[in-house]
């Protein structure tokens, strides 16, 4: 190792920023997130707030951001459920923060929950639904000029009418995908007059297109108090919604996540499923994230989801079942777009499979033998203040070089 | 005009869907070539709502909106699931309770603005703005519904359900995780009303014998019975942690009984359910 530029403790000093610091580091962030999972604080007004609901010791909860709820990190999806028993068996393990929607088995899922919430304490459970208008056009994500907002107030009339309630926790706006969407004057009128009139306690958008746009636009919005979105470790821009959800976070916008546990399997034929467990507890380990909402229809996964609740971190094991996607994630396509914009002429695709190599495969060593045998440059990268490379697949280049050129100098044991 | 193009354009592209189901219709015109949604894209289009349809083998979808002169707008979402019980399926999940048959022999239901049918493999739902000329969309559902192939009767099994004290049209499918158990699969479950008891009949099609009696070993495991072999017919009554006690009997492929209000007079209609089972 005498061509190494930095020797062993040199490397020590800064390993806990780089690549063979990763295992170390993947421990460390469920404790860390824990710790900042602080209530969010909002300058806005502070609606009326109602008695939290009776709290089971144990339970990991956050605060929806300035709603001032409190809710377990583990929330039901209620969209496929018909069976009010496991809904009842949810909320005596805990789970008080249902997720159901107007159009959900065309109203019947809210008809069902309606026979089970009206004879309990209004206080001891969060109800959330969502309408969806009609003159949502699903490809550009517009509403069109002739948009009613009176279809807002007339689906959530339904929509109490058959929950048996006089109002619902969190009203959403459904299936977002634009700027334009949640910043429409007409929508936001008529989603705001919900609240005025005390239907909604709160209103928020879903989105599981765009995401970050969208969360984006609900932020900037300002009425809206919370987003449910799309948050999951398939996600191959996970990274920006990650830091979407974080910007909203800080706004005071509650944040709750949906889909987290990504489509169930790895393979289009169902055999592979993903660690149901894992896929979640990935999702809570930001911080940013105050509930997640996955759907379960058994028993089975109703203790799976209570055991999330009771023990939320993320073990090394679950870690690596999720790890064959990730490696999907890091694969670069080999489109070479990369290639001309880049003023040091850098091998981009075969560092971005060293990369891959380093972080998804977990081989430093072939990581390595593949970098030293490039023939980078010192810094590679240290002299561009600005990247111009924009790459296929969202990859952040940059950094990833940066990244990855710095096992040049780890000493070869250290990969073994 | 537009439509005829619009339709052969979509019939030469590959995996297009049934493009074909949808008919021509005078002095109405597609708007826009149809949509097509696979199990991968479906939640794009109906969100969290795809789900259920997943549930019940969905195979794809092929969303167009017909418009006439005066700019009326028909929407029109052909849903093609695996087979005729599971289309059938998904639309128990929606149907309300009490539901009446539509003039035609199809199992439908319709509303003002709205109007759902399942024909064969086919589940269908059509739309129109408010205020709408409520007559549309059954002259819509005769046209697709002429061709569409296969059955128009609910599934077979259903037939074996007793009449006596039983909700009309409120029958029930589920593909899987019957009353919130894995182990159950492929069930049909009717709710009755007899002498001030609401409880429900079920029955669960298991693959062979040996099918049923996995479950029945699951459903005792459930309930922290001892283990014990299992019989190839037998009679049970289990305290299902979930929904309480469930009345439970089974031989060969078939497993039956009843949930919720213990009442007696459940016994008598499970043992008729049973015959009825083995009478077909």
């Amino acid at each position: 190792m005498s061509n190494s530029i930095l020797e062993r403790r040199d490397f020590l000093k800064i390993g806990a920023t780089g690549i063979a610091a990763s295992a170390v580091a993947a421990g460390c962030a469920t404790v860390a997130a824990e710790q900042k999972a602080t209530p969010l604080v909002s300058a806005a007004p502070e609606p009326p707030k109602p008695t939290p609901p009776a709290k089971p010791a144990a339970l990991a909860r956050r605060v929806l951001g300035r709603t001032g709820i409190e809710v377990p990190i583990v929330s039901m999806g209620v969209m496929n459920a018909d069976n009010p028993n496991l809904v009842k068996a949810a909320l005596d393990g805990g789970i008080f923060l249902l997720d159901t929607a107007h159009g959900y088995q065309d109203g019947r899922n809210e008809e069902m929950l309606g026979t089970i919430l009206p004879g309990r304490k209004r206080d001891s459970f969060v109800v959330c639904t969502k309408v969806f208008l009609k003159t949502l056009d699903r490809g550009t994500g517009l509403f069109s000029p002739q948009t009613r907002g009176e279809e807002v107030a007339e689906k959530l009339d339904i929509s109490l009418k058959r929950l048996g309630l006089d109002h619902v926790d969190v009203l959403y706006l459904h299936c977002q995908s634009s700027r334009g969407g949640v910043l429409n004057e007409v929508v936001m009128a008529a989603m705001a007059k919900a609240k005025q009139e005390g239907k909604a306690r709160f209103i928020g958008v879903s989105t599981h297109k765009n995401e970050p746009e969208v969360i984006r636009a609900a932020v900037e919005g300002k009425i809206y108090d919370v987003v449910l979105t799309s948050y999951n470790f398939k996600q191959d821009h996970h990274a920006e919604v990650r830091k979407a959800v974080g910007e909203a976070a800080s706004s005071g916008v509650g944040i709750v996540a949906m889909k987290t546990q990504a489509g169930v399997y790895w393979d289009k034929e169902k055999t592979q499923p993903i660690d149901m467990k894992a896929a979640l507890k990935w999702a809570l380990r930001d911080p940013n994230v105050a509930t997640a909402i996955p759907g379960f229809t058994t028993l089975e996964q109703l203790q799976s989801d209570l055991e999330v609740l009771h023990d939320p971190a993320l073990s090394p094991v679950e870690r690596d079942a999720l790890q064959p996607r990730e490696i999907a994630g890091l694969f670069c396509q080999g489109c070479e777009q990369c290639l001309e914009p880049c003023r040091q002429n850098l091998p981009i695709p075969e560092l971005m499979r060293s990369y891959m190599y380093g972080h998804g495969y977990k081989n430093r060593a072939a990581a390595q033998s593949l970098v030293l045998a490039l023939d980078l440059p010192r810094f590679p990268c240290g002299d561009c203040d600005a990247c111009p490379v924009v790459c296929a697949k969202g990859f952040d280049v940059r950094e990833r070089i940066r990244d990855i050129a710095r096992l040049r100098e780890v000493p070869r044991e250290f990969l073994i | 005009m537009t439509a005829c193009v619009l339709l052969a354009m979509l019939a030469v592209v590959p995996g297009a869907g049934d493009v074909g189901l949808l008919p021509q219709v005078a002095g109405w015109k597609l708007a826009s070539p149809p949509a097509r949604y696979t199990d991968e894209n479906l939640f794009e289009y109906i969100d969290g709502g795809a789900e259920a349809f997943l549930q019940f083998d969905f195979q794809d979808l092929v969303a167009a909106s017909y418009v006439n002169a005066k700019k009326i707008e028909v929407t029109v979402d052909i849903y093609h699931h695996r087979d005729a019980d599971r289309a059938f399926g998904m639309y128990t999940q929606e149907r309300r309770p009490g539901s009446t048959k539509m003039p035609g022999g199809l199992e439908g239901i319709a509303a003002e603005d709205n109007l759902q049918f399942v024909a064969g493999a086919y589940y269908v739902k059509l739309a129109l703005p408010e205020g709408g000329d409520r007559s549309l969309l059954p002259m819509f559902a005769r046209k697709i519904a002429a061709k569409i192939p296969g059955r128009r009767e609910p599934p077979a099994v259903l037939q074996a359900f007793p009449a006596k004290g039983k909700q009309p049209r409120a029958e029930k499918l589920a593909a899987r995780d019957f009353l919130g158990h894995a182990f159950l699969h492929d069930a049909a479950a009717v709710p009755y009303q007899s002498d001030g008891a609401h409880f429900r009949l079920f029955v669960v099609a298991g693959k062979d014998d040996s099918d049923v009696r996995n479950m029945v070993a699951a459903y005792r495991a459930l309930a922290k019975l001892a283990k014990a072999d299992v019989p190839r017919e037998g009679l049970a009554t289990l305290k299902d942690p979930l929904n309480g006690e469930v009345l439970l009997a089974w031989k060969g492929r078939w497993l039956w009984g009843a949930v919720d209000d213990p009442s007696p007079q459940r016994k008598t209609l499970v043992d008729e359910l049973g015959r009825n089972l083995f009478k077909r």
